[in-house]
């Protein structure tokens, strides 16, 4: 009999004991999937965390103002950044390898328009940021250096804001609209960036909004630049280009309170990834123990099996089967077992993920090679278990067991 | 052909040692037709074991057309089960879940016969003995009569020399026993040899030989004269 006729054979013995195999699968089931579901998780958490980290431009530094002496007399001090201006950004660009420098800032406000009401972030960029960046003008114009210089109350809104504030027919650009109770001129539309799930209203997004950084810090007192990131022009030196940018501006700016240094988002990602690993062998060492006590089930039942079909056996044995071609039946019904139990493990990870995908607010990635060791060691557990019942089966007698009632 | 000399077979071990075969002498040469009898514990299903290579003699000789077969170990055996001997029980052993044709292959699986010849072979025999319209039937849905017939071509399909029946009829009614008598006696004129053990003379009387065993030994063997 070969292997493909005794994986039949199985399968019509597992599928004439429907309810005897799931629940002996079971414990192989939740198993394999548990593992599934927790690597796939983790997996999308941890693209989300580096997308989120990089910002989606993996060719971009941030530069961190890291503070020397945290603590004096026992109390924590905080040191400001120094003042960085525009035109020490445009030295910092002078360094080999600075394809681009980014200053920004940031003001938070409440805008009123149309008589409805939403709490505004607004970014402060400068034209750096246009050249830089990908924004898709949809409606009016960009901000300008000339906006900068002569602090207009221009700002720029996203579709979203559009959508949301504006009336469909309504003119945006031109149209005047409150924030903090000061109003500013909308003098364009650009193509919202924010990703697909965040582009609902709620109290903490209702769009994005750019602003001349000169104004926000007029209007809101934030300084003028207080987010540095540096593009590289070849994204595989970024950080050896972002710590040169970083003592360009150190010598520039020199103080004694602290430096600047490029963050190396890496680090973040590894720690994750030592969390995430510390979680995934947690649940598979659970995972672990399911499959273990599933094995057992299996070993039981296909001992429970071997006794009903004690006649079977020795009829077949009569007719010319071999110890080993016995053991091999039994074995190959031990392994269908489980590894049906593993693809149905599959199957229902895919199935639990995809609607975890509806709430969490990233998508659950599932590893191909998890799935792939989950096939493997839930076989593996088939004839592990399945031994010791398809050895007893070989090990019949003929004549005992056609005698057996 | 073949023959046992001064078979004996124990079953225990020590002083509780019982001797089922007191040292059997038996010659059966290609084609007999021979009747196995005897009261229950006289040793026929013993010896009939022995026969069919699903037990080994304690001591004495086996052989097999002139081949001791007495160093065989468990593979061979199975071999030798395969090629030379087909069985037909009293209870019919066939596979619940598979159909008649499925069962009649079920040897041919173990010899390593392509599936197309297994079909093709299976088909023939169950033709032969005149179930080719319940190929693909279940046992559960076949007669007693048709399930030993099933049996029966099971017996044949890996074209043994000899067919081994224990109690053939045993559970059919008279009718259908005396049908497949019939069908056991035909086979014996096309050549094979058959066996049969049983303790009814109406079926021994099928025969031409009748050996009758009594506490482990043959007491007596005689031609049948019609």
């Amino acid at each position: 009999m070969n292997i493909w006729e005794g994986f039949v054979v199985a399968l019509s013995s597992i599928w004439n004991h429907k309810v005897r195999s799931i629940l002996t699968m079971l414990g192989i089931i939740i198993g394999v999937s548990a593992v599934i579901i927790v690597v796939a998780i983790g997996d999308g958490a941890r693209k989300q965390l580096a997308d989120e980290m990089f910002n989606t431009d993996e060719n971009a530094v941030p530069l961190y103002f890291e503070q020397m002496e945290m603590e004096e007399n026992g109390e924590f001090i905080w040191v400001d950044p120094p003042a960085v201006s525009g035109d020490q950004l445009d030295q910092v660009k002078e360094v080999p390898g600075v394809k681009y420098v980014l200053g920004t800032n940031s003001g938070w406000g409440s805008m009123i328009h149309n008589e409805k009401n939403a709490d505004m972030e607004m970014l402060g960029v400068d034209n750096q940021y246009f050249i830089a960046k990908d924004i898709k003008l949809l409606e009016g114009r960009r901000l300008n250096t000339r906006d900068n210089d002569s602090y207009s109350r221009v700002v720029m809104i996203d579709s979203l804001t559009r959508e949301n504030m504006f009336k469909d027919d309504e003119e945006a650009v031109g149209a005047i609209i409150e924030i903090d109770n000061n109003p500013y001129k909308v003098v364009g539309v650009f193509e919202t960036t924010l990703p697909p799930e965040f582009q609902q209203l709620d109290d903490f997004s209702n769009g994005q909004m750019l602003m001349p950084r000169t104004l926000i810090s007029m209007m809101f007192g934030a300084p003028e630049i207080d987010t540095i990131s540096v593009i590289a022009d070849n994204p595989e030196t970024l950080f050896d280009t972002g710590n040169a940018a970083a003592d360009k501006l150190n010598e520039l700016t020199a103080t004694d309170g602290g430096m600047y240094i490029a963050q190396d988002m890496t680090e973040f990602v590894e720690e994750f990834d030592s969390f995430y690993l510390t979680i995934t062998l947690f649940i598979s060492s659970i995972a672990g123990i399911s499959l273990l006590v599933g094995g057992i089930g299996v070993m039981n039942i296909m001992l429970v099996s071997v006794t009903e079909r004690t006649r079977e056996i020795g009829l077949r044995k009569a007719l010319g089967a071999t110890r080993g071609q016995i053991l091999g039946q039994f074995l190959i019904e031990s392994v269908t077992l489980t590894s049906l139990g593993g693809m149905i493990g599959i199957g229902f990870a895919a199935l639990i993920t995809a609607v975890a995908a509806m709430f969490l607010p990233f998508t659950p990635i599932i590893n191909p090679i998890v799935v792939v060791i989950g096939i493997l060691f839930s076989s593996f557990t088939g004839i592990v278990f399945g031994i010791l019942p398809a050895n007893k089966a070989s090990k019949l007698s003929p004549i005992d067991a056609l005698r057996y009632e | 052909m073949m023959k046992l000399s001064n078979i004996t077979k124990s079953y225990g071990a020590g002083s509780l040692v019982v001797p089922v075969l007191r040292g059997v002498d038996l010659e059966i040469g290609d084609g007999e037709f021979v009747a196995i009898m005897g009261p229950s514990g006289s040793g026929k299903s013993t010896l009939m074991n022995i026969i069919g290579f699903l037990d080994k003699q304690s001591d004495g000789v086996y052989s097999l057309n002139g081949e001791d077969v007495k160093e065989s170990n468990e593979k061979q055996l199975a071999r030798l089960r395969n090629e030379h001997i087909g069985f037909v029980f009293q209870q019919f052993f066939l596979l619940p879940r598979l159909n008649a044709q499925k069962n009649v292959e079920t040897p041919l699986i173990y010899s390593g016969v392509s599936k197309k010849e297994r079909i093709e072979r299976a088909r023939a025999l169950l033709q032969k003995v005149g179930l080719e319209d319940r190929m693909s039937h279940l046992p559960s849905e076949l007669s007693g009569g048709q399930k030993q017939r099933v049996a029966i071509a099971r017996a044949l399909v890996n074209n043994p020399s000899v067919i081994l029946a224990d109690e053939p009829t045993g559970a059919l009614d008279s009718k259908t026993g005396a049908q497949i008598m019939e069908l056991l006696t035909g086979l014996n004129r096309e050549g094979k040899t058959v066996i049969i053990v049983t303790h009814e003379e109406e079926i021994a009387a099928y025969t031409d030989r009748i050996i009758v065993l009594r506490d482990g030994m043959i007491v007596e063997d005689r031609k049948v004269t019609a």
